[in-house]
């Protein structure tokens, strides 16, 4: 019984995580057409400004000595240990808990959206396939310089971060995923008001025809730079959620293997619809962990990921040529009555314009 | 000179996988994911006659050429022809070749895991060792192999009947088939071909590093640095790519990793890629692609103005 709950705990946590970053990839390339393969980047971009500021910051707060903070070879070293401490000192301050987990979200988010921007660039001018080399490569450049930089993350050896929840007591881990699913679930109303709002459905001009859209004056550059951001802000505040909710970073974890699986999300649900993004999520997260928890039942003489990898590409391959909409397609847009409209457009030639 | 030795022999292996690397995406304009893979298979084949043949990696040249070369070709008939067929566009192919790179990867993987617990010994992290000094055997015979595959590539591009009409065929596949050649036929050539010299590529791989199942991964941003440098459309602007990314991966960390900077040697693949992101967008097309004459008359003009 308590295996089952703790279980479906960690499944509600990935859950809430992978749905962000569904949702953000859906908002780019399922409403807005922008093919975003460097989705690891902005995801690592939140972890990465967590696990260098999170325990520092508790540190300092709680007197810690200087040097052990800000010397690197020190802090190598005692960064574990502080994070302990942390956790112990946090858990007699809920108030100062709760405002760092905020602070640490929005400082996520802050980190992805300006890589967003950055990525922005050559959103606008390159080609797909050279906009996808280049973001690959650009979140690879992120992972080295992290795993290299030891002020960042501590290098190869990960950083850990204190538990913001220690204040719950026993049902510190119950209370820690609640605030996941409901910073994920905020994410899910907020990206719906956007796709459905003239914002979103001017993207999806966009990326049904870029010339007309633009022909209608909608300004397509700026589209695609805040739709770069606000897809980035989302995945860097699910990679801030992220190293608080495993209570370490390490660079490495941040590979290109993780935009694939985003990615396996949203085209096997349904690019373009939200409730589909969401699905593939549930689908790929329920059996990644049913497995993780099974591993040791099955008898094989491999790393039964390896095979469920497999099975996964080759799903997705079969998807592409059979069903390239998804499981859940997109559904036509809520539109308004003939009549509404044209009300509306008489009321729109009455008015002085 | 050990230095400028092991630049050269890296080199040959970035020269060797990034020609195929441009062959397949001027077929198809897709960027081929699972390139560095093909590598890996060829890595793997010579291991796998090494250990079970008793053969040196050498002589399983053709094999590796063989078996890289039928996993791309089946990723080309399984994968990319249907999906062509059916129409699907240029993130679709992306997504399909993201999806069979990781399908190789991960068999990768279990075929290691596989062969390890069955032969008692290790199939991850393997070298070829040899004795000797400097100068051994494997720069020498991958330099070799190099130019003589690069020479006997433009022979038979250039030079033969077949060759010619399948240039015209990935390049220009509607014109092609209207004077009656196979552009499907030549397409799966092209494929076979790219997937055979990546396993070549494969088989020099662990005379120079532990190579496992992540090895060829890891290179394929490197290949992809030398084909866009050479240019996509250009299959000889990858040897000139390959050598300047080879050796400045190489050469560069070994300038930088000494005083004054003394930076980490674990740079090194920052080197390439920041290379690449810089190529992307300032000439995404490419030294071929640039218009050198253009940009020198608008230097000159611009030292004239300022002048």
């Amino acid at each position: 019984m308590a295996e089952l709950f703790s279980f479906l705990l960690g499944l509600a946590a990935f859950y809430s995580i992978y749905q962000m970053l569904a949702l953000s990839l859906n908002l780019e390339y399922g409403y807005g057409g922008l093919p975003n393969f460097g989705k690891v980047m902005f995801f690592a971009g939140g972890a990465f400004v967590t696990g260098a500021l999170l325990t520092r910051l508790v540190a300092l707060s709680l007197g810690a000595p200087p040097d052990m903070v800000w010397d690197v070879s020190k802090f190598k070293i005692y960064n574990t240990l502080l994070a302990t401490r942390g956790s112990g000192y946090l858990a007699t301050n809920p108030l100062l808990a709760l405002t760092l987990f905020a602070l640490m979200l929005i400082l996520g988010a802050g980190v992805g959206a300006l890589l967003g921007i950055l990525a922005s660039y050559p959103a606008v001018r390159l080609r797909e396939d050279y906009l996808g080399v280049t973001l690959i490569v650009s979140g690879e450049l992120l992972r080295i310089v992290a795993r290299n930089y030891e002020p960042l993350v501590c290098g190869t050896l990960g950083v850990s971060v204190p538990n913001l929840f220690a204040w719950a007591g026993t049902y510190s881990e119950l209370i820690k995923v609640g605030s996941m699913v409901a910073v994920s679930t905020a994410t899910v109303l907020l990206i719906n008001i956007m796709v459905n709002s003239p914002y979103g459905r001017a993207l999806r001009a966009m990326r049904d025809q870029e010339a007309a859209a633009a022909s209608l004056g909608k300004d397509v550059v700026l589209l695609k730079i805040k739709t770069l951001a606000v897809g980035s802000a989302i995945a860097g505040a699910a990679g801030s959620m992220y190293a608080m909710y495993l209570g370490a970073v390490v660079a490495d974890e941040f590979t290109p293997l993780k935009t694939f699986i985003v990615w396996l999300m949203v085209v096997m649900g349904g690019a373009g619809n939200n409730a589909g993004a969401c699905l593939g999520a549930l689908t790929y997260i329920g059996i990644d962990r049913a497995l993780t928890l099974f591993k040791h039942l099955i008898p094989l003489p491999f790393d039964v990921n390896y095979l469920y990898y497999t099975v996964m590409g080759v799903a997705l391959i079969l998807l592409l040529m059979y069903r390239p909409e998804g499981i859940l397609p997109e559904r036509p847009g809520r539109l308004y009555a003939t009549t509404e409209i044209s009300s509306d457009s008489r009321g729109g030639q009455a008015a002085p314009h | 000179m050990n230095v400028v030795l092991d630049a050269l022999a890296f080199s040959n292996i970035i020269v060797l996988s990034s020609i195929g690397l441009t062959l397949t995406y001027i077929t198809l304009k897709v960027p081929n994911f699972a390139h560095g893979d093909l590598v890996t298979i060829g890595a793997y084949t010579a291991l796998a006659a090494a250990r079970l043949l008793g053969i040196t990696p050498y002589a399983a040249i053709p094999l590796a050429f063989i078996a890289s070369g039928m996993a791309a070709l089946a990723s080309y008939y399984l994968v990319y022809r249907p999906l062509d067929r059916r129409g699907a566009g240029i993130v679709t192919l992306m997504i399909a070749s993201m999806s069979t790179e990781v399908i190789l990867r991960a068999s990768l993987h279990i075929f290691a895991d596989v062969m390890t617990t069955s032969t008692k010994s290790y199939w991850r992290g393997f070298l070829f060792r040899e004795e000797g000094g400097q100068l051994t055997s494997y720069i020498v015979v991958s330099t070799i192999t190099a130019i003589l595959i690069i020479i006997s590539l433009y022979l038979f591009l250039h030079r033969t009947k077949y060759g010619v009409a399948l240039r015209a065929a990935v390049e220009n596949p509607s014109l092609a088939s209207a004077i009656g050649i196979d552009v499907d036929k030549a397409r799966a050539v092209s494929w076979l071909i790219a997937g055979g010299l990546a396993g070549v590529a494969g088989v020099f791989m662990p005379f120079r590093t532990p190579t496992d199942p992540e090895t060829g991964w890891a290179l394929l941003l490197r290949m992809f640095a030398a084909s866009v440098l050479g240019g996509l459309d250009a299959v000889f602007g990858a040897v000139i790519g390959g050598y300047v990314i080879g050796l400045s991966e190489v050469l560069g960390i070994y300038l930088l990793s000494g005083p004054p900077l003394n930076l980490s040697t674990a740079y090194r693949p920052a080197i390439p890629f920041a290379i690449l992101v810089i190529l992307l967008l300032i000439a995404p097309r490419g030294l071929s692609g640039v218009e050198w004459r253009r940009l020198l008359s608008r230097m000159s003009r611009g030292v004239v103005r300022s002048g």
